[in-house]
């Protein structure tokens, strides 16, 4: 499988994991799809995806919104694109949306294909089994304006991803507290970092945190 | 807020929004054209409160500082109530000398303008004009006038209820609806969400600037527009052979777009030269607005009175305006004793006026009136044809996604690639149902069973990731609307030859622009999908779609402050913004807004096709 969970930030922060991106993508002329958490303003959002990279010789994009009605043509060209980005923004509007479009299936078979998967903040969480983190902690939470209660996301990797995250005191007392009765580790990444999955291997992008079983690591 | 008055010792320096005081109902119209108009002495209106304001609009007129805050003082507040919180005086009140506080009266007289209306009587516009509106004056700021007019300020004479009836009514009269001379909240409503979001599209157009809120839902609905004459004005005087009059309303016209500069030719060596300028200028106006309505799927009923119009086009009167997700062209409003237009009628309705004003401009120059089949072939009226086909063929490339420069390129020197492309896209955009004309809640219709938008989105994209072009299936499965039955969906052998006229005409204009400005497939495939992605949004605004966020702000008004209510008409109006070139700045709404949006953009979303 070929991950990259970036966490956020701007286009010079994240150079190495662009980079990364990019040495996964190992193909000429690929098919990128952009997919926004929600429709709104996405086009603009979109044109700035495009923007960035079209910087690294990409040039072929699809934008997919998927909280509005899509025909199956346009689907069936995503399915085929050489890599499907999941941008930033509501983590629970975003899974909702998926979920109604019937596309978690997909788009894990997708990654589980050998299709390259990334994510940036919202789209990096739905990478994990659930979103618990988007709602976590209680003072940098994204509102639940769905209301969902089913929170299990595409389960692709075995570890919970924090994005935006702050080396502070504050922080590390939350996630201290929540890995010591959750079996998962917890990869808080500043924006700017990441984590880049190729096949079995990871590789962490830029100064890494993990919290794991109450305690607090530092990688990179 | 209780009781205030305007008071008319009132000194400007002591104000804090001086602006404010110029609108008192005096008006150039007023001594310039004194047979265009009625006068009315009005009183304080109590009990109202400002449900909506439009700074940005004020801003623009100079009516609030430039730095002022998107928020409702207590001063601001009483400053706009003093000012557009009045009904009129009107004949009924005379003749039953119903007696007003002297102190609630305002200082000056507002005019009720006379216009041309088709649902009069007289059809001679003697009796017809602004039937519950009055002119607050006009405000000038940076160069340009701006008018400023209150609709639901009480019942003129020159209402059709007034002339059908042949009595006066007394304002509020329940006995009546439109003739009591009162407005609805939701009017203002309904003409704040569609004009801003048109507005923001290019679309010349009245603009609200504030909406005060009475018992029961009653409103005032303050519009402006740096020039509210609409061709009716001129009509009316027209009809009746008076030619001293016409001339006046004319002469002013000009003088407000000159002042404006509106026109690029601004002196005029004779009156001859000065009228037949002005029939141009509206004839360009009205054929460009034409197409923009046939393209954009606008019905604003325009008609012989030219009534729905602003002279440059812009539309006034939300009433009758509606968008439609497709070309339903076939959508007629069912007014009881009659049936409206067409969209695709607009056309000849829009070149009917440009022949009243070719005739005006030889009577205003001649003083003799000819008969307006002497003007059928005239130079301006050939002009028409020219500049609606320009029009069409433009609106068509930036419909497609091309950026000005482009448009321009295709224009200049591949015109038949566009018109045999323009010719294509036409065969499936005027598709019909083979369901046939149905009635619907307010007229008739025959359904439209392609979305354009939705092709002209997706093909670039399509083309991009897969280089080559759509099977016949494929462009019909993207192609096809809500409305389309299995039966409309045959591909029959003309269909099939569409389809590859369509695909092929679209890559020979791209091709075009490749050879001459020496740039890639790839690169002009991929501007195509992000321009295309905004100008044809999935969602986009529809007539029924504005009724149902009226109707969801009604609910949620209580709640919600002019502040909160003026955040809600940006932040809607920047998402229904198709403009690609637009630049976006990223505010953060608060959460409850954000809640609200989402159900706004449900709603555009489920009418999305509809009327």
């Amino acid at each position: 499988m070929n991950l990259v969970l970036y966490s956020g930030g701007d286009e010079k922060e994240n150079k190495n994991l662009d980079r990364a991106f990019v040495e996964l993508l190992g193909k000429k002329n690929p098919v990128v799809t952009f997919i926004p958490s929600s429709s709104y303003l996405s086009e603009q959002e979109f044109k700035t995806f495009v923007r960035h990279y079209s910087k690294f010789k990409i040039a072929r994009f699809i934008h997919f919104p998927v909280d509005v009605p899509f025909d199956k043509i346009l689907f069936q060209e995503v399915m085929r694109s050489d890599a499907i980005h999941m941008g930033g923004g509501n983590t629970f509007y975003f899974l909702n949306s998926l979920r109604k479009a019937k596309l978690i299936p997909q788009l894990k078979a997708f990654a589980e294909g050998g299709g390259l998967l990334t994510g940036l903040s919202a789209g990096a969480i739905l990478m994990t089994e659930n979103i618990e983190m988007a709602g976590y902690p209680e003072f940098d939470r994204d509102e639940n304006v769905v209301n969902l209660t089913n929170l299990s996301a595409l389960n692709l990797v075995d570890f919970l991803f924090f994005p935006h995250f702050r080396n502070s005191a504050r922080y590390d007392a939350v996630f201290k507290k929540y890995t010591k009765s959750s079996p998962k580790t917890i990869y808080a990444c500043p924006d700017g970092a990441g984590i880049v999955i190729r096949q079995d291997e990871i590789r962490f992008i830029g100064k890494c945190f993990a919290f794991s079983n109450g305690h607090k690591f530092t990688i990179n | 807020m209780n009781q205030i008055k305007k008071s008319p010792t009132d000194e400007v320096g002591k104000r804090s929004y001086t602006n404010f005081a110029q609108l008192n109902g005096e008006h150039p119209f007023k001594t310039q054209v004194p047979g265009g108009r009625v006068e009315y002495k009005a009183r304080y209106r109590k009990g109202g409160k400002v449900a909506f304001f439009n700074f940005e609009l004020a801003k623009e007129m100079g009516l609030i500082a430039k730095n002022h805050q998107p928020v409702m003082t207590p001063d601001l507040e009483r400053e706009i109530l003093e000012t557009f919180s009045l009904t009129i005086i009107n004949e009924y009140d005379l003749i039953n000398e119903i007696k007003f506080p002297e102190e609630d009266i305002f200082p000056h007289t507002f005019m009720a303008t006379r216009y041309l209306q088709l649902q009069h009587p007289d059809k001679c516009g003697r009796t017809s004009g602004d039937g519950r509106t009055i002119w607050n004056g006009s405000v000038r700021h940076n160069g340009m006038s701006w008018d400023v007019s209150s609709c639901g300020t009480g019942g003129t004479k020159l209402s059709p209820a007034c002339n059908i009836d042949k009595k006066f009514y007394q304002t509020g009269d329940p006995s009546i609806s439109y003739g009591c001379g009162l407005s609805e909240v939701a009017e203002g409503l309904e003409t704040l969400f569609f004009s801003e979001v048109l507005g923001k599209n290019g679309f010349k157009t009245e603009r609200v600037l504030a909406i005060l809120e009475y018992d029961k839902g009653i409103g005032i609905n303050v519009r402006a527009n740096p020039n509210l004459i609409r061709p009716s004005h001129f009509f009316g005087h027209l009809k009746q052979g008076n030619y001293e009059t016409l001339k006046q309303v004319a002469d002013y016209y000009i003088s407000r777009q000159v002042e404006n500069k509106a026109w690029e030719k601004l002196t005029f060596k004779s009156d001859k030269e000065k009228y037949l300028y002005l029939a141009q200028q509206t004839c360009k106006a009205l054929a460009e607005t034409a197409a923009k309505f046939e393209d954009e799927y606008i019905f604003c009923w325009l008609d012989w009175d030219g009534d729905n119009i602003l002279m440059d086009g812009g539309i006034i009167d939300y009433g009758s305006i509606r968008q439609f997700g497709l070309f339903h062209a076939e959508y007629r409003y069912d007014d009881v004793q009659r049936f409206s237009t067409t969209i695709l009628e607009q056309k000849q309705k829009a070149k009917y006026m440009v022949q009243c004003f070719v005739q005006i401009a030889d009577f205003l120059s001649t003083k003799k009136k000819k008969s307006l089949g002497h003007f059928k072939k005239h130079a301006v009226m050939v002009a028409f044809d020219k500049h609606f086909e320009d029009a069409k063929n433009r609106n068509l490339l930036q419909r497609i996604g091309f950026k000005k420069s482009h448009v321009d390129h295709l224009l200049k020197n591949h015109l038949p690639k566009v018109t045999k492309f323009r010719k294509a896209f036409s065969y499936f955009e005027r598709s019909k149902s083979k369901r046939g004309v149905y009635k619907v809640p307010d007229g008739i219709n025959r359904d439209a069973i392609f979305c354009m938008r939705d092709i002209l989105r997706e093909l670039p994209q399509m083309y991009l990731a897969r280089n080559a072009l759509l099977s016949h299936h494929e462009f019909l499965e993207i192609t096809k609307s809500s409305y389309a039955r299995k039966s409309d969906l045959k591909l029959t052998d003309i269909r099939k030859k569409q389809i590859n006229r369509f695909q092929s005409v679209y890559l020979s204009m791209l091709g075009a622009l490749e050879k001459d400005l020496n740039i890639t497939r790839t690169q002009n495939l991929l501007e195509l999908t992000m321009r295309a992605s905004v100008v044809n949004k999935y969602d986009r605004v529809t007539g029924d779609s504005i009724t149902y966020i009226v109707q969801k702000v009604q609910k949620l008004k209580p709640k919600l402050n002019p502040n909160e209510l003026y955040e809600l008409a940006q932040s809607f109006s920047t998402y229904q913004n198709l403009d690609p070139d637009q630049k976006i700045s990223n505010a953060k709404s608060p959460v409850r807004h954000k809640n609200i949006m989402q159900n706004l953009y449900s709603i555009v979303r489920e009418c999305r096709e509809g009327i």
